[in-house]
């Protein structure tokens, strides 16, 4: 376990590396955040109300403050995973006595834990001056607990499209895929609650919304019920991922060709 | 004991093959062609404790490929192999606690920060304790002389510092056997001999076994006692390195100056003339075919010797020459 921790800590130190290019990437959550508030202030003004199914211009502002928490602090595994299969360094990750798996996880969760902080950070300041006050302490806790499972649901499909750099090396496209699935289906560009009934009933019975619109909509909108239910299925995708993953490891540690061999 | 055993060790790669032009290409995109690429064939050796052994042959050999399976990174194709007394592609992680490795070409450092960060997180990483890890960093930092280059960042060493570094890393968890894989490359001079001599150091003080690849005879030469040259995949060659130069160093390079001018017609019966100058002569002669002695005393009677140097071929030219004649 020690060992993990190690490399969480390891990751955090080389993210402030570059203080410079630390906060610059942060900053970047501002200015979504001011764009947003032009778009959506306008669409306010010409629909002439002051809730769009149910949430105001507020609740639009620190729902998306959430979710481009979670997407600007996700982790990048496939990224790095392909970085390592097509300049060989990869070799070094296995050849070390940790799992490869849980040496991803704890790369990805030390680079998230600095970005997510510094996100919140900067998009509580941002929101507040846009916005007015931030949600209920009940609704940070909400989406605190479920940005856990969130985050675990990022890093395994980041982690499976990542194994399938060891067939084909290069994995962007799909990670370009996925991400489109979660901009829309996932509820990163509208709520769920926005959609018609059919497309919402579609995202529901995918594992998007449990990577973004779960802690975004209790975070605005706690609700006791609706936090159990939804943390309840966003786990049961954990477990199925988990286990989609660990079967694909196997399945890939054969086919793994080292460059430069 | 034996540290490596290696029976019959085989492993194909496919390889997409594909002809230029933008026709090939789309046709390549629904019918693929697949051309196998024999890297290792059919390899035999073994590799007792505490050894230096080194493994020459030129790119493209399977010399990394055959330190990747012995790692556990790469599945043979056939084949068996041992190493520490654990089948590598099965027991990888065991394996792991016992061995270090440095590919040449690859980082394993953390590129931002210093060396020493790394070296703490392989320390957990290797699950040794905080006063382990320290007084095994104060060893190798002594050992390789990189206690002023500790607290720079990798990216701002030399490539000759970082690989000190590097070397120094992958020795940290007290390794009974390293593989390094082309340690030297791109190194000056200076920079190779300090890494040479940190590897001989280890191995003698700690009883680190060695086997090292290297397309550098230099390498060789200074660190290894037994040597495997392999090419396609096969080893062409095996003996002890003194063996080798005895066997094989058998031509001799002679240069002479004189007092006097030389006579134009300068000639000997089985010496090859590479040069005749008007103060100087440089030739090179076989010792099996011609004595040295016949030779000295014809260079003493042509003149009065200001200076000789006589010298071995570098090895390199050696091994050139064992694979050209393998490759016969």
């Amino acid at each position: 376990m020690q060992k993990y921790l190690a490399i969480i800590k390891m990751q955090v130190i080389n993210n402030i590396a570059y203080p410079g290019d630390f906060l610059g990437r942060s900053i970047s959550i501002g200015i979504f955040l001011f764009i947003f508030a032009g778009l959506w202030g306008t669409t306010f003004r010409i629909a002439g109300t002051d809730s769009i199914n149910g949430l105001t211009f507020a609740n639009m502002m620190w729902y998306l403050m959430m979710a481009e928490t979670i997407e600007l602090g996700r982790p990048r595994t496939n990224r790095i995973i392909s970085e390592q299969v097509k300049n060989g360094e990869v070799a070094y990750i296995l050849n070390k006595p940790y799992n490869f798996l849980l040496y991803h996880f704890s790369f990805g969760l030390g680079d998230s834990l600095l970005r997510v902080g510094m996100n919140i950070v900067v998009g509580l300041l941002v929101a507040w001056l846009l916005a007015g006050p931030p949600p209920s302490l009940l609704g940070w806790g909400m989406a605190l607990v479920t940005l856990v499972g969130a985050w675990i649901l990022h890093f395994c499909m980041m982690a499976l499209i990542g194994l399938a750099a060891f067939l084909v090396e290069e994995t962007n496209s799909f990670e370009l895929i996925y991400q489109k699935f979660v901009f829309v289906l996932g509820g990163m560009l509208l709520p769920l609650d926005m959609f018609p009934e059919w497309l919402q009933g579609v995202a529901r019975a995918l594992p998007f919304p449990y990577m973004m619109y779960t802690p975004a909509r209790l975070f605005v909108k706690p609700d006791v019920e609706l936090f159990w239910q939804m943390l309840g299925i966003q786990w049961l995708w954990v477990a199925a991922l988990v286990f989609l993953l660990a079967i694909a490891y196997r399945g890939s540690e054969k086919v793994l060709t080292v460059n430069g061999g | 004991m034996t540290s490596i055993e290696v029976h019959s060790l085989h492993k194909v790669f496919q390889t997409k093959r594909k002809a230029a032009g933008l026709g090939a290409s789309t046709r390549a995109l629904f019918k693929p062609e697949y051309s196998e690429v024999e890297a290792v064939r059919k390899l035999s050796f073994q590799m007792e404790s505490g050894e230096l052994l080194g493994f020459i042959g030129p790119n493209g050999a399977g010399k990394s490929t055959t330190i990747k399976i012995l790692t556990g990174i790469l599945h043979p194709t056939d084949g068996d192999a041992k190493v520490l007394g654990y089948v590598p592609w099965k027991e990888r992680q065991k394996l792991a606690f016992h061995i270090g490795t440095v590919f040449g070409q690859r980082p394993q450092l953390w590129y931002h920060l210093p060396a020493i960060d790394t070296f703490t997180l392989f320390g957990k990483i290797y699950e040794l304790d905080d006063r382990e890890i320290k007084k095994r960093i104060d060893f190798l930092t002594e050992a390789f002389e990189i206690r002023d280059l500790l607290e720079t960042p990798v990216r701002k060493l030399s490539l000759g510092q970082r690989m000190r570094c590097e070397v120094a890393a992958s020795l940290l968890h007290r390794p009974k056997l390293i593989l390094l894989d082309e340690p030297s490359i791109g190194l000056d001079v200076v920079a190779k001999q300090h890494i040479r001599d940190a590897i001989r150091r280890m191995n003698q003080e700690e009883g680190v076994g060695v086997l090292l690849t290297s397309h550098d005879a230099g390498d060789l030469e200074a660190l290894c006692k037994r040597v495997i040259i392999i090419n396609h995949g096969q080893i062409v060659y095996e003996d002890k390195v003194s063996n080798l130069k005895r066997k094989h160093l058998t031509s001799k390079l002679v240069e002479v100056r004189y007092a006097q001018e030389v006579p134009a017609n300068f000639h000997l019966n089985g010496v090859e003339i590479l040069k005749v100058g008007r103060y100087g002569v440089k030739l090179r002669f076989d010792t099996n075919q011609t004595p040295v002695d016949k030779v000295m005393a014809h260079l003493s009677s042509v003149g009065d010797l200001v200076d000789i140097t006589i010298s071995d071929p570098p090895l390199e030219e050696v091994i050139a020459k064992i694979y050209r004649e393998a490759a016969k």
